[in-house]
């Protein structure tokens, strides 16, 4: 640095003074810093989740997982009611929202005239800012008793006695809350997800692609189906998988929906619970080996979901080099 | 006048019937008029360059003949675009049927992402169901006449996507020709070419007028030369000047035309 002032005509005074290196040693190492409470934060809370949900994972071993009792009194703990009710809401809140979702995002990019395409672009946004909440509340007080009245009493109905789907579809105690519920009411969280991440991936689409696909004569569908949704095909998959990763994990709407039943029912409209309905439910006055048994369902939850991620982000890189 | 052009000794056939006859053709986007009073005939199985400086219309009129314009609701033609007796601008001409019989190629080479095969296939099976032989005998005789054949027949499987840019190119004029259309349009097919691309898809064209009519734009007038048997000269929307090749780059009637080929404006 002094070097090189020092060779300067002395004309030309510097425009900025050379700064000072102590200085950019501190930013460094800030900076560093920053990033390294990323990664201390994240080992910090898988390392105290395994701690806390050790004594569970001890106790009742591999059959924590698949055991479907869950005694307070007698401190029996299995997860599998709450794993399933997980996997069977968010699979519930996928088939519903997946379609949904593609099919918004295909209308606004292709087929709503310009005065349609901006309220319905807005109103995906606000939807997404909506708080979980919200959407618990609108889902119990107003959703659940529609959902009561005019599906699962009628559907019970017809379905009684019928083989198969008068086990899966039959609801015991048509309350409106139950799994079918949670998974409808997920779906509507994950639909502004997915819908605009998708829409963002058609609209990068070049016009002379799709354009190109008309001119050889596709109708609108033809063209939707094979070249613009596999043309966006992975990063929709990634869109997906983060919407996923939502339904998953929520908690608030989940649990004022989902009826919150600690056994495992073999139809989707009885009440069920998910990993995190669970937990919210009994957390404040979980003790002991019960408490070391939610914290070992989270462990489960954050290890799932944590898998979701990855194949998430996997499958959005690769979308770069597609 | 125009010694640096190679003036290709052009077969022309005054007596070849009129493909498509342009007639009175006002082109709108929203309020913008784009194209003022069009009339232009073009002769079956020629090929008939659309020169002129950038803006001029050149790509819009090819637009109007597939009606690809119709995609935006803001853009909209009126008069007469004659294809086979029928109007293809009315509003009760079936587009799909339309574009299977007037094939485009456009300036970027867009490849669909799915196998090459695929790729040739989609044009054929959107029209038709024929048997597995059938379409793999048309599939390699569109691949053999757009001169892709011997590069890629042993990875018809893998995606159209991994072909360098002229190779995309030839496919997508393999993917038109296959669905044997009367009429290619050619949208600037060879500027985002390198020249030995370039050259390969001139030799092409020659190859396919025998078979197809084809309107091409282009801003490159040594290619407009080369290949084209009638040329016409647009500026500002409107057709300035509409010739022989021959006679537009050697006797140019007006004198626009004659600064345009010249490279006096432009």
């Amino acid at each position: 640095m002094t070097a090189v002032t020092q060779t300067m005509p002395a004309a030309a005074a510097p425009l900025r003074k050379t700064p000072k290196g102590t200085f950019d040693i501190v930013f460094r190492n800030a900076s560093f810093l920053a990033a390294l409470f990323v990664l201390v934060l994240l080992a910090g809370i898988m390392l105290s989740m395994v701690v806390g949900g050790w004594p569970a994972f001890r106790e009742f071993g591999f059959g924590f997982i698949t055991s479907s009792v869950w005694d307070t009194q007698n401190d029996q703990y299995g997860a599998w009611p709450a794993i399933v009710g997980t996997l069977s809401t968010a699979l519930i809140a996928l088939v519903i929202g997946v379609p949904l979702s593609l099919g918004i995002a295909v209308y606004l990019t292709q087929l709503a005239p310009p005065w349609f395409k901006q309220p319905v672009a807005t109103a995906i946004e606000l939807l997404a800012a909506v708080p979980s909440i919200i959407y618990g509340m609108w889902g119990l007080f107003v959703f659940v008793p529609l959902f009561a009245a005019y599906v699962q009493v009628p559907l019970s109905n017809i379905v009684e006695g019928l083989p198969l789907v008068g086990t899966v579809l039959y609801s015991r105690s048509p309350s409106g809350l139950g799994i079918f519920t949670a998974g409808i009411i997920l779906a509507f969280m994950i639909i502004p997800f997915i819908a605009s991440i998708t829409r963002d991936m058609l609209e990068q689409i070049p016009s002379v692609l799709r354009e190109s696909a008309y001119g050889i004569g596709a109708t609108t569908w033809e063209v939707v189906r094979h070249v613009l949704v596999p043309q966006a095909g992975v990063s929709i998959i990634g869109a997906v998988m983060l919407g996923l990763g939502r339904a998953l994990g929520e908690t608030m709407a989940v649990t004022f929906v989902v009826g919150n039943a600690n056994r495992l029912s073999a139809s989707i409209l009885d009440p069920g619970s998910t990993i995190a309905s669970r937990i919210a439910n009994e957390f404040n006055e979980a003790l002991g080996l019960q408490l070391n048994a939610l914290i070992a369902l989270g462990c489960i939850l954050f290890f799932v979901t944590f898998v979701v991620l990855v194949i998430a982000r996997i499958l959005v890189s690769r979308v770069k080099t597609y | 006048m125009l010694s640096t052009l190679e003036l290709s000794p052009q077969t022309l056939d005054a007596e070849a019937p009129v493909r498509i006859a342009v007639k009175n053709l006002d082109f709108y986007y929203g309020e913008h008029k784009a194209l003022k009073n069009i009339n232009l005939d073009f002769r079956d199985r020629h090929v008939t360059a659309l020169i002129g400086p950038s803006g001029c219309g050149k790509s819009t009129l090819l637009r109007v003949f597939n009606r690809i314009y119709s995609l935006y609701p803001e853009q909209r033609a009126t008069g007469e675009v004659i294809l086979d007796g029928r109007n293809v601008i009315s509003n009760d001409v079936d587009v799909n049927e339309l574009r299977s019989r007037i094939g485009m190629v456009f300036q970027k080479p867009t490849p669909f992402p799915m196998s090459i095969y695929d790729n040739v296939a989609f044009g054929i099976r959107l029209n038709e169901k024929p048997p597995k032989s059938e379409l793999d005998d048309r599939v390699e005789g569109a691949l053999r006449r757009s001169a892709l054949w011997d590069e890629v027949k042993d990875k018809l499987r893998m995606s159209g996507m991994g072909l360098s840019g002229g190779q995309q190119q030839r496919l997508c004029i393999a993917r038109t020709i296959a669905q044997k259309p009367e009429v290619i349009l050619f949208d600037e097919p060879t500027s985002a070419l390198d020249p030995i691309s370039t050259g390969k898809i001139e030799d092409l064209l020659e190859q396919l007028k025998t078979d197809f009519t084809i309107v091409i734009v282009t801003h490159n007038m040594q290619q407009a030369a080369r290949i084209s048997q009638y040329t016409a000269f647009m500026y500002l929307g409107e057709v300035i000047e509409f010739a022989p090749t021959n006679t537009i780059f050697m006797n140019p009637h007006k004198k626009q035309t004659q600064d345009y080929v010249t490279g006096r404006f432009g």
